[in-house]
């Protein structure tokens, strides 16, 4: 089966995972610091601004990634400048990170009792002081497991970038795949590197879940 | 300075129509046969013998631990190989159902142990054969209790057969993608299937609701106390204080 | 000079009337309990007088300021007020020393040393100054409760607001809240509860308030209130037990 697939295409791929480990870290960083402003502004006093990022969401929650992609890299274009498919798929994949990261963090904000609010401030804290002081260690505390799980859903989409040229690790396959004629080791073999980058996030979120019940039943 | 044009767009409407069609039909399909698949798995999943259970756990962690497109590509372009030809529709339909089929696997299986042991003992000391509460006891609360993150899931999958246009579909992004081609108004084109794409969403998402209601005794009882219906009530609610101030 | 004074303060919750002209006086140093049935409006009017709920109608003054307060002086108001909730709300995620310490430090501006030299002067106070490295869930709910008390003190505030303290408590802890509440009401502290025992308010309050229907129905002396009730509201609900003795 591993004819002419070999090593020398599996040493091809490793090379090429490293741009969707890079676009990973580079989305998940940019779009974890977009995300947090999102966050409290959408848990913030003002309808206004709740409307907008509750939108914002929407919207970005409501478009494929590729989509995302397209208008990155076309948008991007509308200036005039030669676009390089990383520079887009770092934007695209930055917003959509936002999004969910955003909308995450608002669900762990929003999960801290109004109890906890209303002591706080009992006590004459400011908003910034409640948020910082009390709200914001414990809902960090409860958005570990879901933030661990959203990295490999992200890690997952820096695969869409492919279909811009962007030549990541299902690009390399695509392109191995094109030139030996054996898609099925060589998407198998994509496949798997993923699956060696993700299973062990996924299998950590999953322990920070249980650890996190179980110090709640005590 | 470029300059925003829309009319081409506009002028092709119905071919993007069509393509937003064939999303919808691919994408229901694979919503109603992933549903089915992800149940009979949950099921064997907590109900099943062991060699079973551990198939069916390889087979979620294996595809929820790879990318849809990678999945995609494997059962268009790797499957012929070993003999199974599909056209890109067959594909397509294939890959979204096996890749729904193993979150919604996760995400009903949740719902099923949550389901308390007291319900089920009451079933069995009624007489029920272990069919009879898992289809009558266990199934109808465990997925109305997931039913959130379920259609969740279903809506993402509606918006991943976007991918399908990278084997060649002419779904809504395929027909863009055949568009930008014939027109060049990249970002206008782009724009609009992104519009559609969130009005999709909204259509999905108030069929679920609606589907919600029909299925769930207790949505009706609770009154609609829904995302859907909540907005209406309460405009039709301020329109009467409005008229009775 | 009054600590609290109500005059006429009613309030509304959208079409609810929860509190309509109440009028009482605290003056420095007294104890006021206020009973009566749940939904008679009493928690609601302990919480406008530290500003978690805002008056609608009347005058509302508490250490010689109007409320409703804008934020910074609502603030300013609250370190002099202390509330204690029934759910004791103590920050989880901090040891008992932390809970007590939080405010001092960060509204007080207290530093390090200072603020935890009050903590351990009001966690002794308390009698938990053996518990100071304890986090809140492994302590009982009597112990949380006296956590919470200790934290309110150590802003020395000149007021104590108690919300049902002991509702939450198994019968066998509430004896060493209400201890704890009756030594300070004998070092002069001026308080306002809210509470269902009658034996602690006989012992302990300087006036009582019968809330009925959002109103102070009757009121005066513990002991000419409880033994002789005036109305058949405040008779019915002593004979109906709501009270413990």
């Amino acid at each position: 089966m591993f004819g002419q697939f070999g090593w020398h295409a599996i040493t091809l791929l490793l090379i090429a995972a490293r741009w969707t480990v890079l676009l990973s870290v580079l989305a998940f960083a940019l779009g974890g610091l977009a995300g947090f402003a999102v966050a409290l502004v959408r848990t913030s006093r003002s309808p206004v601004s709740r409307t907008i990022t509750a939108a914002y969401i929407e919207i970005v929650q409501g478009t494929p990634v590729l989509i995302l992609l397209f208008l990155a890299y076309f948008g991007v274009a509308l200036i005039g400048i030669d676009v390089p498919p990383l520079l887009a798929a770092s934007i695209a994949l930055t917003v959509f990170s936002s999004a969910y990261l955003g909308e995450i963090w608002r669900g762990c904000i929003d999960a801290i009792p109004r109890a906890q609010w209303e002591a706080s401030e009992s006590l004459g804290m400011t908003r910034w002081q409640q948020l910082r002081h009390i709200i914001l260690p414990q809902a960090f505390r409860i958005s570990l497991p879901p933030t661990v799980g959203f990295l490999v859903q992200l890690i997952k989409n820096t695969s869409v970038a492919s279909l811009i040229s962007l030549v990541e690790l299902t690009r390399e396959g695509q392109l191995i795949a094109n030139a030996n004629f054996r898609p099925l080791p060589t998407y198998v073999a994509v496949a798997l590197i993923y699956f060696v980058l993700c299973f062990p996030l996924s299998k950590y979120s999953q322990s920070l879940e249980r650890r996190l019940h179980v110090g709640r039943q005590s | 300075m470029y300059h925003f044009n829309f009319t081409p767009v506009f002028r092709k409407f119905p071919e993007i129509l069509s393509g937003a069609l064939l999303t919808l039909i691919i994408s229901s399909l694979a919503i109603l046969l992933g549903f089915a698949v992800g149940v009979v798995c949950a099921l064997l999943r907590t109900n099943g013998p062991k060699p079973l259970r551990t198939l069916v756990s390889i087979y979620v962690e294996a595809v929820r631990n790879t990318p849809f497109l990678v999945q995609l590509f494997i059962v268009y372009f790797a499957l012929p190989t070993i003999g199974i030809r599909l056209t890109a529709v067959e594909a397509g339909i294939l890959a979204m159902v096996a890749n729904l089929g193993a979150y919604a696997a996760e995400i009903v299986r949740a719902g099923i142990e949550a389901v308390h042991r007291l319900q089920i003992e009451a079933g069995a000391a009624l007489g029920m054969s272990r069919l009879q509460i898992l289809r009558h006891v266990v199934l109808p609360p465990a997925i109305e209790a997931v039913y959130p993150s379920l259609t969740s899931q279903f809506i993402l999958m509606m918006l991943a057969s976007s991918l399908l246009s990278a084997i060649s579909v002419n779904e809504l992004t395929g027909v863009a993608q055949l568009l930008t081609s014939l027109t060049f108004r990249s970002f206008e084109i782009y724009f609009t299937i992104g519009v559609l794409y969130i009005v999709l969403t909204l259509l999905l998402k108030a069929a679920f609701q609606v589907i919600g209601f029909a299925s769930f005794k207790r949505w009706r009882r609770l009154g609609g106390a829904n995302l859907v219906f909540a907005p209406v009530q309460r405009f039709r609610r301020m329109l009467e204080s409005a008229r009775n101030a | 000079m009054s600590v609290v004074r109500a005059e006429s303060v009613s309030k509304r919750f959208g079409e609810l009337i929860v509190l309509s002209d109440v009028s009482f006086d605290v003056p420095k140093g007294r104890v006021t309990v206020i009973i009566g049935r749940s939904g008679s409006g009493k928690s609601t009017m302990l919480r406008c007088i530290n500003g978690l709920e805002e008056i609608n109608g009347g005058t509302l003054e508490v250490l010689g300021h109007n409320l409703p307060l804008p934020p910074r002086e609502l603030r300013a108001l609250r370190v002099e007020v202390g509330m204690v909730f029934q759910s004791y709300n103590l920050f989880p995620h901090m040891t008992v020393e932390e809970n007590v310490m939080i405010a001092p430090r960060i509204v007080k501006g207290a530093g390090r040393a200072e603020a935890r030299e009050v903590a351990h002067h009001v966690l002794d106070q308390v009698g938990l100054g053996d518990k100071r490295d304890a986090m809140p869930d492994q302590l009982s709910g009597g112990q949380q409760q006296r956590v919470a008390i200790a934290r309110s003190l150590a802003m020395q505030p000149q007021l104590m607001l108690f919300d049902e303290v002991t509702s939450a408590l198994d019968p066998e802890l509430t004896g060493e809240v209400l201890r704890v509440i009756g030594s300070l009401a004998r070092e002069g502290m001026t308080m306002v509860l809210v509470t269902h025992e009658m034996g602690f308010a006989k012992n302990v309050a300087t006036e009582v308030l019968f809330m009925h229907n959002g109103r102070i129905w009757e009121s005066g002396p513990p002991d000419t209130l409880f033994s002789s009730p005036e109305t058949p509201e405040l008779q019915q609900f002593l004979n109906a037990g709501e009270l413990r003795e």
